[in-house]
């Protein structure tokens, strides 16, 4: 391979190239077979691994201690939630914005801190640049506090997901979403997601309590009763992004409890008059496609929808839902089986393809001159700047390339999060993408995918084991950090390569044993 | 006018407690050239000791002790156990050590003590003095702090200028090899450099948790800030980061006190970068901080 290389200078491109496309293909058919939750580990995964690749570079090849990264990771997230949520089109340029051009600007603002970061930490060593990137993980993210109407202070900000059909303004803002047909507003999105759900709940809460009810003869009804046009349902009578549970309804219990409360008054819940016959409610098959769903409106969607939707909260609002994870996926899992995929997959393809997309960009500056150039000024800089390398050039750059991943894999976070806010991009992100290239493996991009495997993985190792041995919730919820510290020291200490540097030199030491044993 | 006054006064105390962080900070870089960022983690857990013995005993003074001697013991054991044997490799994986000290322990004292912020009373009475037809913002409590810190400062300077053991270990920072002939035990002026600086944190600790609440977390933006001060000192200079504490404290105070308090880390992130690029050395310091 090498060979081939030095012979056709091109084909380091060509070769690349295949490997993150045969890692793209594989990751997106494992995608297409797993469940939605796997779907969801492997989207965390691999904006793990996006931001990552970053630090690799960063600490591994250039050997600059960053705890920065989690922060330029919220410069990211947050300039893909302003700019997804506020351009209709892309100025100057004048096109339809969608969610390519939210990333395109992410990864603009992050090339733009990781300069200015790079070109203060450039000037310094070891612990000076570890406190100063230590203070830039603490006070950025404040910086959304400074500005609450802007940046939506500790709050932060929520922000649609293109998904599944709709865009943010155009519809076309992906592959995926273009498949679906782009041309659904905004505002209806959120019905096609939610709608099953609730009708479900409402249903069976309803046949258990009303059952006689339900069971009555449809020909009761009189000419008086059946729908008329006015009956149906206007734009108006749909649920308006507003109406919907936000993520902070659902932080506690108490506040579950307190959304759903504020959102129906008395007058809106249902009176048994109200109720439809069995017939009359939509059935899942209503809403498979979107003619699908427009028919079933016209013909028998019911005067009082968005009354049945309200009952169905009401319903569903003595189920336990403590856990908005698990919520989440009950909703991604109900609007998947119409939609074709469940919306964890739509994000683990969006991730998949941006983590491939940012480390084919790495191989290429690793295995090339630049690479070279930042081991050089990595192991003996005065030799590099005699060589004709710029020093501090080459951390800048290491710094700014290390932004843009990291920029870039906030973007995927904030659609993973459908969220942005200071309570998401903390010190403990920071020290988490530490934690997993330490444990990886620093020096190479192998050990930045370990690593993003492990940070996702552990906590639900954790998980499993505190369910079969009974431990208290803060054992269980804190045991992974406390495990993380503890393998971070001791990798440090017996193993500086991490998992991959660990395994290597095992190989190579099996390797020098069989060449000893052999040779007389 | 009156406000500014206010604010200074507000801020002498924290001043007094960042000055001490960031001495326990130029303690530990002294002896072993690291910068420990598992300090105020140590500070956080012996802390959490100090409200458990305050609650079992009644005693804020007994969980003050306690929590100095288990500062000390968590120092010792974290030099022997972990910077001893990383300090061979390289200065990258000290500094990755320590912070996976600082998480290990943050995740530790959440897993003993739960990771809600826990109150912390003051031991004495934490309400303005009254003077002049007005409460003025400087409590009993401040007093308290104010005294506590200027004896141990006083203390640990005595130590280092007037005893044989100061004089090591000022030996031991300053050129380790030429102390080592001289017939000074390094090694073990290394150690004594850790458990000072364990002890020093954890008065700060049990000072700084009645101005807020004492959490897992609750310490991470006071190494924000007691960093900023110990290099802004020069990391080398004990006067040095006695004096940018304070100063750090105050001007915290002031933009607190005129802004609010979540500026607090920006400003100290723009006076760190401020000292960062035109005296990276520090201001009471010679040492080198730029390698290029």
């Amino acid at each position: 391979m090498e060979a081939l290389v030095q012979r056709f200078p091109g084909a380091r491109l060509g070769v690349n190239a295949v490997t993150a496309l045969v890692v793209w293909g594989l990751l997106t058919w494992v995608n297409q077979v797993i469940e939605p939750l796997m779907s969801y580990y492997l989207a965390t995964a691999a904006m793990y691994a996006t931001a990552m690749f970053g630090m690799t570079i960063l600490l591994g090849l250039s050997g600059q201690v960053s705890l920065g990264n989690g922060a330029l990771m919220a410069v990211g997230g947050y300039i893909f939630a302003l700019t997804s949520m506020n351009w209709q089109t892309v100025p100057i340029l004048g096109t339809p914005w969608n969610a390519v051009w939210s990333m395109v600007f992410a990864g603009f603002g992050g090339v733009v801190f990781g300069a200015a970061i790079g070109g203060i930490a450039a000037r310094l060593r070891g612990p000076y640049l570890a406190g100063l990137t230590l203070g830039i993980a603490v006070g950025v993210p404040a910086i959304a506090n400074r500005f609450p109407e802007l940046l939506g202070g500790e709050n932060g900000l929520m922000l649609q997901v293109p998904y599944p059909a709709g865009g943010y303004t155009s519809g076309d803002t992906s592959d995926e979403a273009v498949d679906d047909g782009g041309e659904v507003p905004l505002d209806e999105e959120p019905v096609y997601e939610e709608l099953p759900d609730d009708f479900g709940d409402f249903d069976e809460e309803f046949t258990d309590e009303f059952g006689d009810e339900l069971d009555s003869d449809p020909g009761d009804l009189s000419d008086e009763d059946l729908l008329t046009e006015d009956d149906l349902l206007s734009e108006d009578d749909f649920l308006s992004d507003d109406d919907f549970l936000t993520d902070e309804d659902f932080t506690t219990e108490d506040g579950f409890e307190a959304g759903i409360d504020e959102e129906i008054p008395e007058e809106d819940l249902l009176s048994e008059d109200d109720f439809l016959s069995e017939d009359d409610f939509l059935t899942d098959e209503d809403f498979t496609t979107e003619d699908g769903f427009e028919a079933g409106i016209d013909s028998d969607a019911g005067a009082d929808l968005d009354a049945g939707l309200d009952g169905g909260s009401e319903a569903s609002e003595g189920a336990d839902i403590t856990d908005p994870a698990a919520d989440l996926d009950l909703a991604g899992v109900d609007a998947g089986l119409d939609a074709g995929f469940a919306i964890e997959q739509w994000q683990a393809s969006m991730a998949i393809a941006v983590a491939c997309v940012v480390g084919f960009i790495a191989l290429n500056l690793v295995r090339g001159r630049q690479g070279r150039v930042w081991q050089a000024v990595r192991d003996d800089p005065i030799a590099a700047a005699v060589s004709g390398i710029s020093p501090a050039g080459s951390k800048i750059s290491a710094f700014v390339v290390s932004s843009l991943f990291a920029a870039l894999a906030g973007a995927v976070f904030a659609q993973i999060l459908t969220y942005v806010g200071p309570g998401a991009f903390t010190l403990g992100l920071s020290l988490s993408l530490l934690v997993g290239i330490v444990l990886g493996g620093r020096n190479s991009f192998i050990g930045a995918i370990i690593g993003a495997v492990i940070l996702v993985w552990l906590p639900e190792f954790v998980l499993d084991v505190s369910a079969d041995r009974g431990w208290q919730d803060q054992i269980t919820n804190n045991a992974p950090n406390f495990i993380y510290g503890l393998l971070v020291v001791l990798v440090v200490l017996a193993a500086p390569g991490g998992i991959v540097g660990g395994i290597q030199s095992l190989a190579g030491r099996l390797r020098g044993q069989a060449k000893s044993s052999s040779s007389p | 006018m009156i406000d500014f006054i206010d604010y200074l006064l507000g801020g002498i105390s924290s001043g007094a407690i960042i000055a001490l962080m960031a001495l326990a900070l130029v303690l530990v870089w002294r002896s072993t050239r690291v910068v420990n960022f598992a300090q105020l983690g140590q500070a956080m857990f012996t802390t959490y000791i100090a409200l458990t013995v305050r609650e079992l005993t009644g005693s804020w003074f007994l969980g003050l002790i306690i929590a100095m001697a288990a500062g000390l013991v968590v120092g010792v054991i974290v030099h022997f156990l972990v910077i001893r044997p990383v300090k061979r490799l390289d200065t990258s994986g000290a500094i990755i050590a320590t912070f996976g000290v600082l998480i290990a322990l943050e995740a530790l004292a959440a897993m003993v003590w739960g990771g809600d912020p826990e109150a912390f009373p003051p031991p004495i009475n934490n309400s303005g003095y009254e003077a002049f037809g007005r409460i003025w913002p400087f409590s009993p409590y401040d007093l308290l702090v104010l005294a506590s810190v200027v004896f141990l400062v006083l203390a640990l300077s005595v130590v280092f200028t007037r005893t044989n053991v100061g004089l090591a270990m000022r030996a031991s920072a300053f050129n380790p090899e030429v102390a080592r002939l001289s017939g000074v035990r390094v090694n073990r002026m290394l150690v004594r450099g850790w458990a000072i600086a364990g002890l020093v944190g954890a008065v700060a600790g049990v000072l700084v948790a009645p101005l807020s609440t004492l959490s897992p977390t609750s310490f991470d933006i006071f190494l924000v800030f007691a960093f900023v001060a110990a290099v802004i000192g020069g990391l080398d200079s004990l006067v040095g980061a006695v004096a940018f504490g304070i100063g750090t404290g105050l001007v915290i105070a002031l933009v607190s006190g005129y802004s609010d308090s979540s500026n607090a880390p920006l400003v100290a992130l723009v006076l760190l970068v401020l000292n960062l690029l035109f005296k990276p050395e520090g201001v009471f310091s010679h040492h080198k901080a730029r390698a290029v």
